[in-house]
């Protein structure tokens, strides 16, 4: 189960107009569960009007700033980048869970190596991590980032990146592209697809020397420079993704609407996967809603069959059902109306679930 | 990583096109339903295949090769224990994992259960075959370690990035398996007695290995290559694999 730890917000610093750093300060006891690996990210959990909301940010600090730092950008909407922007303030407590995320490779202080960063926006910040921290623990080593932005107002860390620049002469590189700016060389103006790339990797980087590449930012851009660096021969290994976390993809739930009581021992199930809808009589005892969707020929995913893994998890639209065991879905997700399949026997007349959602 | 939404694209296309998803958050709930499903698979499979090989330890006819047979068994428990992990982030009680189930249960020797998953585990159907002794435990693996291979470089290009990173880093390990089964055999060609109960065991284990390649035409794989945790087909996996197994029991003189 996910386990919270309280952070203390000791600063919140204005990075650009609709984005913000934030520095978080653990309790003494919990400093080693918050010991993080550059480019991990922080899930932070708060409920605004009664709903639980999780949100993924990326670390931006490196390994030996000896702080915790994450950037929240406002994102159009968004409920908790936009409270970070406008609220949040120094003395506030948040509550995360401990650093997660894989977007980094071991440094070994006694290699050299050649990095190529691209970051599109606010995808910058776990690669900032990731930069601070190869150049002071990877003395041999050089990275160049290549760094997508809308304008120069919204470019974050624009002036951290020239000090970075400065103090690491020759081992640092940064390219801005820039979409809405023309700019003196051509090739720094607009988007980070894969035309940019190819002319970036004639010129400017020379992707034969790049041992390793991370990409930061939304998907289009992503499958382009991927599309590029396979291009040029670099191997699956040799590329890292962070896709932006905190886009709210689930569907929102269906607020649930109380069926016909519970006078019947059987239950009309209407079940939903990959589109396609079964409606299913099924026996309120002896008898879950998994086992049912499977008899009805419906593919539902399950694995341990014993409330344990949360492979069968959907949720439930209309009626009520009731859970034997449940050792995977936290409260918050329950409250939601999300199930284990496999545990789950209808109470109510009919119910309506969802794979789906 | 927070994201403007202008610029992104529908998860489906993202995907179809080789897009790479690397958090749990990222993760649309089919597409979490069946990366679960595929690790749950995986996991199983191992927890099973390392409590049937540790039975089978103390069989060995050397230190020499019961070191081998330990090792396997504990790389093999290792590689379930690093996917676990990546199922606890997505909700998985993974303390209860390993217990929830009698690995070591086996059916009886003559069954027949196809493909079809059996049982309340999601091990390979190949996996609920019982291993008679060490010569037949050295078949099996050799046969079974061609096709994980196979099936783990298969996995390593998946669309879960720190899943397809966890299986890069076990198949060299995997590949080592395979190998150490193969000197196994090899040993025990030296004995010109044990041909035909070598040859009896491979009678038995090869359909039964071939099948854990899944049915030619699935619909679930069909789901899987839609969300790039798959590429290349059941049918095209197996051919691979008979092809393999046809070269090296032909150098064997087994064939």
């Amino acid at each position: 189960m996910a386990r919270f730890f309280p952070l203390e917000v000791t600063d919140v610093r204005r990075e650009t107009r609709d984005a913000v750093v934030v520095t978080l300060a653990p309790r003494t006891e919990d400093r080693e569960a918050f010991d993080f690996t550059q480019g991990q990210y922080l899930t932070f959990r708060r409920s605004f009007d009664g709903e639980e909301l999780r949100r993924s940010y990326s670390i931006c600090a490196g390994k030996d700033e000896g702080q915790l730092k994450v950037g929240i950008k406002r994102v159009e909407g968004g409920a908790f980048s936009t409270w970070a922007n406008e609220e949040l303030k120094a003395g506030d407590a948040l509550e995360a869970m401990a650093p997660m995320g894989a977007f980094h490779v071991p440094l070994q202080p006694e290699v050299s190596r050649h990095y190529l960063g691209f970051a599109g926006g606010s995808g910058i910040t776990p690669v900032l991590s990731l930069i601070k921290t190869t150049l002071a623990r990877e003395p041999g080593s050089r990275f160049t980032l290549i760094y997508g932005n809308r304008s120069i107002n919204s470019i974050m860390f624009r002036e951290e990146l020239e000090d970075i620049k400065n103090t690491n002469l020759g081992r640092f590189n940064v390219v801005h592209v820039l979409e809405s700016e023309a700019q003196e060389i051509d090739l720094f103006s607009g988007r980070i697809d894969a035309e940019k790339c190819a002319r970036l990797f004639k010129g400017w980087v020379n992707i034969a020397a790049i041992d390793m590449a991370f990409i930061c930012g939304p998907e289009p851009m992503m499958l382009a420079i991927a599309a590029s660096l396979h291009e040029h021969g670099l191997r699956d290994d040799q590329i890292k993704f962070e896709l932006f976390a905190s886009a709210p993809r689930r569907a929102r739930h269906v607020v649930k609407t109380t069926a016909n009581g519970a006078r019947a021992e059987t239950c009309k199930a209407t079940i939903t996967l990959d589109g396609s809808t079964r409606i299913i009589e099924m026996a309120k005892k002896g008898e879950t809603i998994l086992e049912a969707a499977l008899a009805a020929s419906l593919d539902a995913p399950y694995a341990c069959k014993a409330g344990v893994c949360s492979t069968c998890r959907a949720m439930v639209l209309e009626g009520e059902v009731e859970m034997e065991t449940n050792h995977a879905l936290e409260d918050y997700e329950v409250r939601q109306g999300y199930v284990l399949t496999c545990q789950c026997h209808p109470l109510s007349d009919h119910v309506v679930v969802t794979y789906d959602q | 990583m927070t994201s403007d939404p202008t610029d992104t694209m529908p998860l489906e296309d993202y995907l179809a096109q080789g897009g790479k998803l690397t958090t749990p958050e990222n993760a649309p709930p089919r597409y979490r339903g069946e990366l679960l499903r595929l690790m749950a698979t995986f996991v199983d499979s191992e927890l099973a295949g390392a409590a049937g090989f540790a039975d089978i330890i103390n069989q060995g006819p050397g230190i020499k090769e019961r070191i081998a047979a330990s090792r396997i068994v504990l790389e093999k428990l290792d590689h379930a224990e690093r996917v676990l992990a990546v199922m606890g982030e997505f909700g998985a009680d993974i303390s209860r994992y390993a217990s929830h189930h009698p690995w070591t249960a086996r059916v009886a020797r003559d069954s027949d259960l196809g493909s079809a998953r059996h049982g309340s585990d999601m091990r390979l159907a190949v996996l609920h075959y019982p291993l008679q002794d060490w010569l037949d435990a050295v078949v099996m693996n050799v046969l079974m370690g061609r096709a994980v291979t196979i099936q783990l470089d298969e996995f390593s290009r998946l669309s879960y990035q720190p899943l397809g990173d966890i299986f890069r880093a076990i198949l060299p390990r995997e590949r080592r398996h395979m190998e150490l089964g193969e000197e196994g055999l090899r040993k025990l060609l030296q004995d010109k007695a044990n041909k035909p109960a070598i040859a009896a065991s491979i009678a038995y284990w090869r359909p039964r290995v071939a099948a854990s390649f899944g049915a030619a035409a699935s619909q679930h794989f069909d789901t899987q290559k839609k969300f790039g945790l798959r590429h290349n087909g059941n049918a095209e996996l197996a051919a691979e694999w008979a092809r393999q197994v046809d070269s090296l029991l032909g150098e064997l003189g087994l064939s």
